[in-house]
């Protein structure tokens, strides 16, 4: 009895002891913030700025798989803009896939629309992951602890800022006021107190100061990186901070700034035309400042998924926009080839070739040298000084006509004559401007921010169903949901 | 005497005894014979009042000599003169073993036993009298589980047991089974724990049906707080069978049985489908032609009916071997059993096989010391087809695909291939689209189901072993106190193998070192992980047993402990040169790009101190108490540790002397009880924010919450059992409340923080009230027998509270919000069709250029401001079920017997996500027979919309897609016909042979348009139809 009292005495001891112990147990595998910030390494510090790039790719599927309803299949840019500017249409024909797409064409779509939460959603994971990089980037601790060259590290943190400003400028320019966040987030709980909307001053404030940043922290080279061309250069910075100011009416600022930029030395226009966008002459030549550069065969994918996108039917003009071409001008063959329903600014490609791969290596150009001399002519109409204006509006003519079409042979003589120097018609040269920008800059996502910051949206798209309330597009409704309300709507929403 | 005898050789029948089944075969009187060395005993045997017992089994124990009492409790029986004892035996009745002593007349009293009548119950650690219990129990009929003939047991678990609800969420064989007690109390996980000989585990799988011996489910707070930390949504405790004290016997069944798919919907053909897309493009408005007209009267049009293509006969069949017997100190029981299915769909890539194996043995090392194991093991192998949603979604594109295409191509088309005969893209001529090389503008990109069901092949095995050990020592002068510890282990093999092989029609796409290829899977690929899974769990209780007097005390304290720990890893590779299976391994995949491997683990533990405790005081007032608490690896260090105490009382009405007199009135007993469970079904490691590594990058993954801790559930339970005429009648009344506090949710923070995962949060509060009604009806003394168990079950669901930083939580078609049900639907309301345009421009007065044409679908405008925008949604549907309720008829006469099952579910709404995309779509998909009836013109109907290619409101969720799925159905029938009367089968040494025939999901009544009513997805998107099934089986008993 007694041994066996003893052996139930014992087990039940064993039994108890050492089992709290077991309760602890540390994740495998999946790093809390402590462990990284305890241990970085430059790598890590390297690719958290890297990972920033990837928001602004056209690549597919990078949040969610196959979420077309919510928007998140690839990055909204061609309907938001190209569809939404009256010079896209969804497709070459007609019919019901993705009919949420057609809403942009009429200007029927409504707060629960997917592309709104698709756009929202890439534009604030782009700023999440600048703000956890410039967060590193501007830790003292960590940064001590890391053996990291100081030109290198300005250089990062200058992308950061850049990429940072810019998401921001997308949301601005399509929301209005937009929650503004500048660091990460240590809780979920923080989630909800700052979801307020900022006002639209504050944000624009914001990204004028992560330009001048950025402006001080990259080289004065034409490529931050000889062996990452892709890379944020001082040029790009420079040519955001013109952009920033030419939004906001200020005309003097942009004046300067595309000066200063020319002062750099590094950009002219191309000879050819489509030297912008044709895949062989990547970062060979002198009129791209800032593009996300697709590779294909990389894991994880960086592809153009627009390409499959094409592939399937969508990415077609409309009749209107084909039209607004003048005879000749080879920048419409070069922007989309009608008879082989090919849109080759985008497949990079003049045979159509990269149609249908979702892992094509024709980059995403975001700014040019050109729009940039559209912006200082733009500026200088605005100020008076007509003929300067009128001179750089022939400048892109020039080149254009002096662009071997696309067939091999030179556009005839008399195509795109110049403007004329002498006109002092505001109204008549503005509407050379407006052409010029639209043929030139077709299917680059410019036209509805520049239709809205003119003020000619309604008169442009007032036929199709564009009302004054659509110069803002409505948060996505989830947002307002998920948020429990503290997030309002834009008005007539 | 010689007379007599050769009377008797004229008459001799043996009488065949069934130790376990209640229900007694033909018996037949014994004449006493002149061997030498018997003799012959007589007697009447009588109850408690001196009332006669007729059909009383009087029997040698240990031979199979035996008689019955017949109408006037008269036996005689002829017996062995060596023979010790008689013992005597009747359904209600405590068995009574008297010693012969040489009497030859020997009359008994037998008393009412009304352990026997309510069984002893499995509850927590030990037993209990179900006369004393004062918790929500309710035992499971386990033959009537038996005849269910269904490979799972959750399967046979439906609608027999008031408030459980079962629900298989497809048909595909070895798909899982949802099981939900008394409502849906959480968010999460809603599945009850299960405990298998003291080993819990969330799995039921792996269990065959047959190897039961005894099941209870634990549904209030009382009963199941025991088990506490893991109980919120019950328990349910399975007892495998054990070895007896007795002759060896052996018993082997057999069923084979055919399948066939019920309940399809009827789709167009290809002239109605002609119209119909011809209709809705003029409808939309396109200037130009109509392509459909010209297509017309087309010579290569086939006419397929694309389900009746999918779908064959599928079969199974089921073997069974059990072995057992056993003497004074050890008992065994071996059983194993073989089961394999061949489903539904054509070229036979989904089925389920299943080997299992048990051994369990009982040993009484001394006569206070036991040990015994159970060992299980068992191996399932599914052949999977996708059954449910969208990619690949076989049967979803069954419906999609339009009749005009054929299953296969012509022999003479320059595309055919020998090894991909299948047509894939439509009417394909070569890869260069805009040249016309397939028609997708016109018939859509569906993909051929009939391919995807050739060649898909994606196996998934699992191999388990499931088993404990356990050592019992009985304490004290007289055994009152037992300490009991047992381990148990529960180690899972999975392996997953699926090879994606490349064909298809080459679109002209795909990267360029794929050009060429296929369109489907391409490149082709294989993708293959092996895990496992290890959890161990160690238990150690000390019982105390006793009842002095009148009172009855038994106490329980114990501890436990489990540990959890699985791993896995798999690789893929893409680009295989050779298909066939011999090259199906990862080695013959290419190694230049797409290649990818990974790994990983987790783990989790659980600590518990349990206490429990009975009083019983004559018989008639009763109380228990439970506390347990616990501690979870899953929460952070200061929320570890959760407490979860009940009570519960009951006074036996019945037992009071002021109602003795009523003898018809055997059981009457009021109980009440309160208690708190818990639940920690969430991820591993919730609490943390956790970053990944992806690639290249280092992402914020979740962002965590430090406070999250565990989830209770507090229920208070009221019932009455109430048995009448010896409890040939038994109703059992119950009215619950169920509350959920601090519910386990996870989050989704608004999209500005970055895509990250949710949070876990505890997050609000939902409630459970209802009611529920068992009753059972039976008779086992007369020659017909029969029982009728019917139970109903009623719940209501509401969301009380929700965190305070989210008024409400939505989804994409359900919208979480206290006042409302648990993930209700949400959405516009749908009221009718706009008849002619004056009718919009008056309802949508506050839009500017409505873009609504007549035959659009015509929402409410609940606002009434003239527009229809997200103001205008609102509930429009409860997925929880309020009502479900099962009947189990069954009955015997002369050695047929015939059970019938009835079961549904009432007031209950589903999402129809199929219903969207086939009859609501703007691509030219086939549609249903419905669309037939679409609007036509001013007054042609109210109900369905103008088919077109554009929006006719039929993108915004609405309720025309939530449909009332509630259904009655004919679950189960069973004829069988037992041989045990036969004394031939006896001479070979069998006891029994029973031959039957089998019928399940027989018929459906239901007002749903789903492939089933029972889909419990929240948006049924198409899921694998229900079949009805024809079995044939055999039962030998040796």
């Amino acid at each position: 009895m007694k041994t066996t009292y003893k052996l139930f005495l014992l087990l039940t001891l064993f039994a108890f002891s050492n089992c709290e112990s077991y309760l602890s147990k540390d994740p495998i595998g999946l790093l809390t913030p402590e462990q990284v910030n305890l241990d970085p390494t430059v790598t890590s510090v390297n690719y958290s700025v890297n990972s920033s790039y990837q928001l602004l790719s056209n690549t597919l599927n990078i949040i969610g798989e196959w979420g077309w309803d919510d928007g998140t299949v690839l990055r909204n840019d061609f309907v938001l803009h190209d569809i939404a500017s009256g010079d896209m249409q969804k497709k070459w024909n007609p019919d019901g896939d993705q009919a949420w797409m057609d809403e942009f064409s009429n200007y029927s779509f409504i707060a629960s629309n997917g592309a709104f939460n698709g756009i929202w959603s890439y534009d604030y994971e782009g700023v999440s992951r600048t703000n956890t990089a410039i967060d590193y980037l501007t830790d003292e601790d960590v940064m001590s602890k890391l053996n990291i060259e100081p030109a290198l590290k300005n250089r990062l943190l200058g992308e950061a800022y850049f990429l940072r400003a810019f998401y921001y400028f997308d949301l601005v320019t399509l929301f209005g006021d937009v929650p503004l966040l500048l660091k990460p987030l240590v809780s979920f709980e923080e989630a909800y107190e700052v979801a307020q909307r900022t006002d639209k001053a504050t944000v624009w404030d914001q990204i004028s100061n992560d330009l001048k940043s950025a402006k001080s922290l990259l080289p004065n080279t034409k490529y931050s990186s000889d062996s990452e061309k892709w890379r944020v250069s001082k040029g790009a910075v420079i040519a955001m901070q013109a952009k920033v100011a030419l939004y906001n009416k200020q005309w003097q600022e942009v004046v300067t700034f595309v000066s200063e930029l020319e002062q750099l030395g590094f950009y002219k226009l191309n000879d050819n035309y489509f030297d912008n966008f044709s895949v062989t002459k990547e970062f060979a030549e002198d009129e791209v400042i800032f593009a996300y550069d697709h590779q294909e065969a990389k894991t994880p994918n960086r592809g153009n998924g627009l390409c499959a996108l094409i592939g399937w039917g969508f990415v077609a003009p409309r009749d209107n926009f084909v039209e607004s071409f003048e005879t000749n001008d080879p920048r419409l063959k070069y922007t989309v080839d009608v008879e082989n329903k090919n849109v080759n600014k985008i497949l990079g490609t003049l045979d159509g070739s990269n149609k249908g791969n979702d892992d094509a290596p024709s980059n995403r150009i975001f700014i040019r040298f050109a729009d940039l001399l559209l912006w200082k002519a733009e500026a200088y109409l605005e100020l008076g000084s007509f003929d300067k204006s009128i001179l750089l509006i022939n400048e892109i003519r020039n080149r254009a006509r002096n662009s071997i079409s696309i067939d091999g042979s030179m556009p005839p003589t008399g195509t795109l004559p110049d403007r004329n120097l002498t006109s002092t018609n505001k109204t008549e040269i503005m509407d050379w401007l407006m052409h010029e920008r639209r043929v030139e800059l077709g299917f680059e996502s410019h036209r509805f921010n520049d239709l809205k910051r003119w003020k000619k949206a309604e008169e442009v798209l007032g036929g199709y169903g564009f009302q004054s309330k659509h110069y803002l597009y409505p948060i996505p409704q989830g947002e307002i949901d998920k948020s429990g309300g503290t997030i309002t709507q834009n008005e007539g929403y | 005497m010689e007379i007599t005898f050769k009377k008797l050789f004229a008459m001799k029948k043996k009488l065949i005894i069934k130790l376990k089944k209640l229900l007694v075969g033909m018996t037949f009187l014994l004449l006493p014979s002149l061997a030498f060395g018997q003799m012959t005993i007589t007697g009447t045997v009588v109850d408690a009042d001196g009332i006669t017992i007729p059909s009383v089994t009087v029997m040698v124990p240990g031979t199979s000599i035996g008689t019955i009492t017949d109408l006037s409790g008269n036996y005689s029986i002829e017996v062995p003169a060596n023979a010790e004892n008689l013992r005597f035996s009747f359904v209600g009745y405590k068995t009574v073993v008297e010693p012969i002593q040489g009497r030859t007349k020997i009359d008994v009293t037998l008393l009412l036993d009304t352990e026997l009548i309510d069984e002893v119950v499995v509850v927590g650690y030990s037993s209990q009298k179900k006369s004393t219990l004062t918790g929500a129990v309710s035992p499971v009929n386990v033959d009537d589980l038996d005849k269910r003939r269904v490979s799972e047991v959750a399967k046979a678990l439906q609608g027999q047991v008031a408030g459980v609800q079962v629900t298989q969420s497809t048909g595909a064989p070895g798909d899982e089974i949802d099981i939900r007690i008394r409502g849906e109390g959480t968010i999460g996980n809603n599945n009850p724990l299960y405990v298998i000989d003291g080993v819990p585990t969330r799995e039921l799988a792996f269990l065959n049906p047959s190897d039961i011996e005894s099941m209870s489910v634990l549904k209030d707070a009382s009963a199941a707080a025991i088990y506490g930390s893991r109980a919120s949504a019950g328990v349910i405790i399975i007892t495998t069978k054990s070895g007896q004290k007795d002759k060896p016997t052996l018993s082997i069944s057999y069923y084979r049985g055919i399948q066939n798919a019920i309940n399809l919907p009827t789709m167009l053909n290809s002239e109605q489908y002609m119209n119909t897309v011809e209709k809705a493009w003029d409808n939309a408005g396109y200037g130009g032609t109509n392509p459909y007209t010209a297509d017309k009267g087309r010579t290569d049009f086939a006419n397929t009916n694309w389900l009746d293509e999918l779908f064959e006969t599928g079969f199974s069949q089921n073997i069974q071997v059990t072995a057992s017997g056993g003497t004074e100190k050890v008992q065994y029981l071996i059983s194993t059993a073989y089961y394999d299915q061949d489903g539904i769909v054509v070229y036979s890539n989904d089925k389920y096989k299943r080997y299992n194996f048990r051994a369990n043995i009982n040993a009484n090392l001394t006569n206070r010391f036991r040990v015994g194991t159970n060992l299980q093991l068992s191996y399932a192998v599914q052949d999977k087809l996708s059954s449910k949603g969208d990619a690949p979604g076989i049967i979803r594109h069954a419906l999609l695909r339009p009749p005009v295409l054929s299953v296969y191509k012509d022999k003479d088309d320059p595309t055919y291939r020998e090894n991909d005969p299948f047509t894939d893209l439509p009417f394909y001529k070569h890869n260069n689209r805009d040249e016309g090389g397939w028609e997708s503008d016109k018939y859509e990109w569906t993909q051929n189901p009939i391919a995807l069901a050739y060649f898909t092949d994606d196996v998934r095995s699992h191999f388990k072993t499931f088993g404990n050990f356990f050592g019992e020592y009985a304490f004290l002068h007289d055994k009152s106190l037992t300490f009991r510890t047992n381990v148990g282990i529960d180690l899972n093999f999975y392996h997953n193998k699926n090879f994606y092989q490349n064909f298809g029609d080459d679109d002209g796409g795909g990267s360029d070192i794929d050009k060429g290829k296929g369109r489907q899977n391409r490149p082709s690929g294989l993708s293959e992980d092996r895990g496992e899974d290890l959890t161990v769990t160690w238990n150690n209780t000390l019982n105390f047993d006793k009842t002095f007097d009148k009172h009855a005390l038994t106490a329980l304290v114990g501890s436990e402990f489990i540990n959890n720990f699985s791993s896995s890893i798999g690789a893929s590779r893409s680009r295989y040169d050779y298909t066939g299976k011999t090259f199906r391994y990862i080695d013959f995949g290419s190694t230049e790009q797409d290649l990818w491997n990974g790994g990983s683990g987790s783990e989790w533990a659980l600590l518990s101190f349990f206490a429990s405790s009975t009083y019983v005081y004559d018989n008639k007032y009763m109380a228990t108490a439970n506390l347990r608490a616990d501690a979870s690896s899953r929460f952070a260090d200061n929320n570890q540790w959760g407490y979860f105490p009940s009570i519960s009382a009951g006074w036996k009405i019945s037992e009071e002397s002021f109602m003795k007199k009523y003898n018809w009135l055997s059981d009457l007993k009021l109980r009440v009880s309160y208690g708190k469970l818990g639940n920690q079904e969430i991820d591993n490691y919730a609490y943390l924010t956790l970053i990944q590594k992806e690639g290249d990058k280092y992402l914020i993954s979740r962002y965590g919450n430090p406070d999250l801790k565990w989830e209770t559930t507090t229920q208070y339970n009221v019932g009455v059992d109430l048995g009448l005429m010896r409890n040939r009648f038994y109703l059992s009344a119950d009215y619950f409340q169920k509350i959920t506090t601090d519910i386990l949710l996870p989050i989704s923070l608004p999209s500005f923080v970055g895509d990250v995962q949710p949070t876990i949060v505890n997050a609000g509060e939902v409630s459970n009230k209802g009611f529920e009604l068992g009753v059972t009806l039976r008779n086992s003394e007369k020659a017909f027998k029969y029982n009728i168990n019917a139970n109903i079950t009623t719940v209501k669901n509401n969301v009380e509270k929700l965190h305070p930083n989210l008024p409400r939580i939505t989804g994409n078609v359900t919208r979480i919000e206290p006042g409302h049900p648990l993930n209700a639907y949400y959405g516009y309301e749908f009221d009718g069709i706009y008849q002619n345009m004056e009718e919009i421009k008056s309802y949508l007065h506050g839009t500017i250029n409505p873009t609504a044409l007549p035959g659009d679908i015509k929402f409410k405008d609940l606002n009434n401001d003239g527009k229809i925008d997200d103001n205008d949604r609102t509930f429009i549907g409860n997925p929880n079920p309020e009502l479900y309720y099962g009947l189990n008829l069954s009955g015997s006469y002369k050695g047929f017997d015939l059970a019938v099952f009835f079961q549904g579910i009432g007031k209950v709404d589903r999402y129809n996500d199929s219903k969207k995309i086939v009859d609501y779509d703007t691509r030219p998909f086939n549609y249903t027979t419905d669309i037939l009836d679409s609007w036509d013109g001013e007054g042609s109907t109210n109900s369905t919309p103008r088919v077109s290619f554009t929006d006719n409101g039929s993108s915004k969720i609405s309720s025309i897609f939530v449909e009332d799925a509630s259904y009655f159905r004919l679950k189960n029938v069973e004829l069988g016909y037992s041989f045990s009367k036969f004394k031939e089968l006896s001479n070979i040494g069998i006891k029994d042979i029973r031959l039957f025939v089998s019928a399940q999901n027989v018929f459906t009544i239901t007002n749903y348009k789903g492939l089933d009513p029972e889909s419990t997805d929240l948006m049924d998107m198409g899921t694998y139809p229900l079949s009805r099934s024809i079995l044939f089986g055999i039962n030998l008993t040796f």
